[in-house]
């Protein structure tokens, strides 16, 4: 085995990729739809069901669940973003109980399909690489697919077509001012963060065990790196959650993995005490 | 005024179909449920305390499956006296709050005759005084911490109604102790989910495993929030120990385990706890390494306990972990002999026949000690558990040698 050391900032860094791939949707949704989104992480378990289904029916490749994850993904989250988010974004309490009571919903249904006892998936042999270093799957496949949704991301904020996102998300009544359906583009960007948390479960399904509550863990620390990141800068999000990945396992090695959780909600609380409104912010928001 | 009759009607469209899809997912869950079955009158009643949702939820779900079990088992026998046997659940979530409140609810409002639960250690010692005060008869199946019988040795009076069927940890640990020196441990790693009885479980055994030569190279407990399974599955390779011992009751044990493989793949593992006991999830663990699993009893370790795997794999689609429900079964089990022998449920003769009798059960044959604390352990006449080795195609046993 390589120096264990090593394997652990290697392996920090594939769990940032983690927390990147579920913070891609929760920045769409906290940016342009401006909710906080309490049923992500019902999503995020919809897509490792997804894929273990298939697995079951003999397709074990995460990467071809995915696709099939996000669609049922994103007609529900369409179908939950046109019957109650919009309707209900003028109430702000009722939006995070409105969604934690989808997600615990979910749950329920989940438990009541496929029983409370964990699911697993085949994870497959890790790749060996130098020096004995063992490379993680689900790890490299977590580490691209965040870098490739949040690139993606960013691309298509900064480009012509996601125009009518970045005016939304500035102002929506010049938006809809200029002919735009707002409400329509509101519940597709709701259901395409749906379809990225579904698509992150399919993914990284095979890493543990699937189980109705799986996504609470994950749903808790993308919800952090968004608000720590800001919703101004798409590479910030990505950067924190590598710099988060890294710093819980470097804490879980140096001090004990039962503080690395308490370490890693302490360091957000002083970057949050130190920048309220972000990490990255435009310099109109810092007032 | 106008009225926009096009979005009232498909507003109102989608509130009557969400209502009658919610009567309908719950009316199907109430029927197939059998704790919401009708009571019988004359029926005698037994509070299940279980946790049927949160992180330990799978744990619970069995449990509550094997009590149904051996509740029906014990009616086709003839029920006690004549009179039937019911049970009625009480969902604990994990907390102890709740399952203290639980345990109220099933003694004042349900007028249960006995209570069998709960899950966790620290659960099940909130429930003790909910039991003590009310005077009900408790058995415990699951929960080992020390606690609970030494409550029951210094304050007899008060929590004589306690009777713990399952293994203490210093039991647990002997038995544990003994596999590990059959297999020629001397260095083990510990790890599991940073709840009581992992703590304690993990002290008492590198006491008492340390007269056999035998002690921890590494020891982790991680948190639900953030496991960093990397990190300690590395931590535990790099101590270089013998085996790895997975202390862990819920979905976490099969994460690690799968990271473990990764990174030290032939490293045995001994899961205890109950998870890694399910054959649905065994299928998937990567077996480059021995993946051993600590049980009460297991199918072929003695008739009784093959005719029960038999009876749940034919009642729940799946066989039995071996922990989580074999041991709640034999609770369910005991209480009903006792109550026959007793001739009724009344709790002074039932207490008075738990402390004196011997009760038949799929583990063996179950006695209780001055602490009311059943014999297991590697003793003559002790409870001896079962140590089963994963491997391709199913489990074999390899301990104790039979």
């Amino acid at each position: 085995m390589a120096s264990p050391l090593l394997q652990v900032l290697l392996d920090g860094l594939f769990a940032g990729g983690t927390y990147a791939l579920m913070a891609a949707g929760m920045a769409l949704i906290l940016g342009v739809v401006k909710v906080i989104n309490l049923s992500h992480g019902a999503f995020f378990t919809l897509g490792a069901y997804v894929a273990y289904a298939l697995a079951e029916r003999g397709v074990e490749s995460p990467l071809a669940a995915a696709p099939l994850a996000a669609v049922i993904a994103f007609a529900f989250g369409v179908f939950l973003g046109k019957s109650f988010v919009n309707p209900a974004r003028a109430h702000p309490f009722a939006l995070p109980v409105g969604t934690l009571a989808c997600a615990l919903l979910f749950e329920q249904a989940a438990q009541m399909v496929w029983g409370p006892h964990p699911l697993s998936i085949e994870a497959g042999a890790p790749w060996i690489g130098p020096g004995g270093i063992v490379i993680r799957r689900w790890g490299v496949i977590a580490f691209l697919s965040s870098a490739a949704l949040l690139g993606g991301l960013q691309w298509v904020l900064s480009a012509r077509p996601g125009l009518p996102l970045r005016l939304i998300a500035e102002d929506e009544e010049i938006a809809g001012s200029l002919g735009m359906d707002v409400e329509a583009i509101r519940y597709l960007t709701f259901g395409g963060a749906c379809a990225m948390a579904a698509a992150a479960g399919a993914l990284l399904s095979p890493s543990g065990a699937v189980t109705p509550t799986m996504g609470r863990a994950p749903l808790l620390l993308s919800l952090v790196v968004v608000i720590v990141a800001g919703m101004d800068s798409v590479g910030a999000i990505f950067l924190l959650s590598i710099a988060l990945g890294i710093f819980g396992s470097a804490c879980a090695w140096f001090l004990s993995p039962q503080w690395s959780y308490v370490a890693l909600l302490a360091a957000v609380c002083l970057l949050l005490s130190a920048r309220p409104a972000g990490i990255v912010v435009t310099a109109g928001r810092l007032d | 005024m106008s009225v926009r009759t096009g979005s009232f009607s498909r507003l109102h469209l989608l509130l009557i179909g969400s209502a009658s899809l919610f009567l309908c997912f719950f009316s199907l869950v109430l029927l197939a449920d059998p704790t919401f079955a009708a009571p019988r009158p004359d029926a005698l009643k037994i509070g299940v305390l279980a946790p049927l949702s949160g992180p330990y939820a799978a744990g619970g779900t069995s449990f509550v499956q094997a009590a149904t079990l051996a509740v029906e088992q014990a009616n086709a026998e003839g029920g006690v006296s004549g009179r039937l046997v019911t049970i009625v659940v009480g969902d604990t979530q994990g907390r102890v709050d709740v399952a203290k409140a639980e345990a109220l609810r099933l003694v004042s409002r349900e007028k249960v005759s006995a209570l069998v639960g709960a899950y966790l250690s620290e659960e099940t010692v909130g429930v003790m005084e909910v039991a003590a005060a009310h005077r009900t008869v408790l058995l415990v199946p699951v929960a080992a911490t020390a606690e609970i019988t030494d409550l029951v040795r210094r304050e007899y009076a008060r929590y004589r109604y306690v009777f713990r069927v399952g293994y203490s940890l210093p039991q647990w640990a002997e038995m544990i102790s003994a596999f590990l020196s059959d297999r020629k441990v001397r260095r083990y790693a510990f790890v599991g989910a940073g709840i009581r009885w992992n703590r304690e479980l993990g002290e008492t055994l590198e006491r008492i495993a340390a007269p056999r030569g035998i002690t921890p190279a590494y020891t982790a407990f991680y948190s639900a929030g953030n496991p960093a399974f990397d990190t300690v599955a590395v931590a535990a390779a790099a101590a270089a120990p013998d085996i790895v011992i997975l202390a862990d009751p819920g979905r976490n044990s099969v994460s690690f385990l799968k990271r473990l493989r990764e990174a030290a793949p032939a490293l045995p593992a001994l899961s205890i706890g109950g998870a890694l006991g399910d054959t649905r999830l065994a299928a998937s663990v990567p077996l480059s390494g021995p993946v051993y699993v600590q049980a009460a009893a297991w199918r072929g370790v003695s008739p009784a306990a093959t005719a029960y795997v038999e009876r749940y794999e034919h009642r729940y689609g799946a066989p039995p972990v071996g922990y989580s429900d074999t041991l709640p079964y034999d609770a369910v089990t005991v209480l009903v002999a006792a109550w026959r022998k007793a001739g009724n449920a009344a709790t002074e003769a039932v207490v008075g026949v738990l402390e004196r009798g011997t009760f038949a059960g799929v583990a063996g044959m179950y006695r209780f000690d001055a602490a009311h604390q059943a014999q297991w352990g590697t003793g003559p006449g002790a409870l001896r558990g079962t140590f089963v080795r994963w491997e391709h195609g199913g489990a074999r046993i390899v301990f104790p040698p039979r």
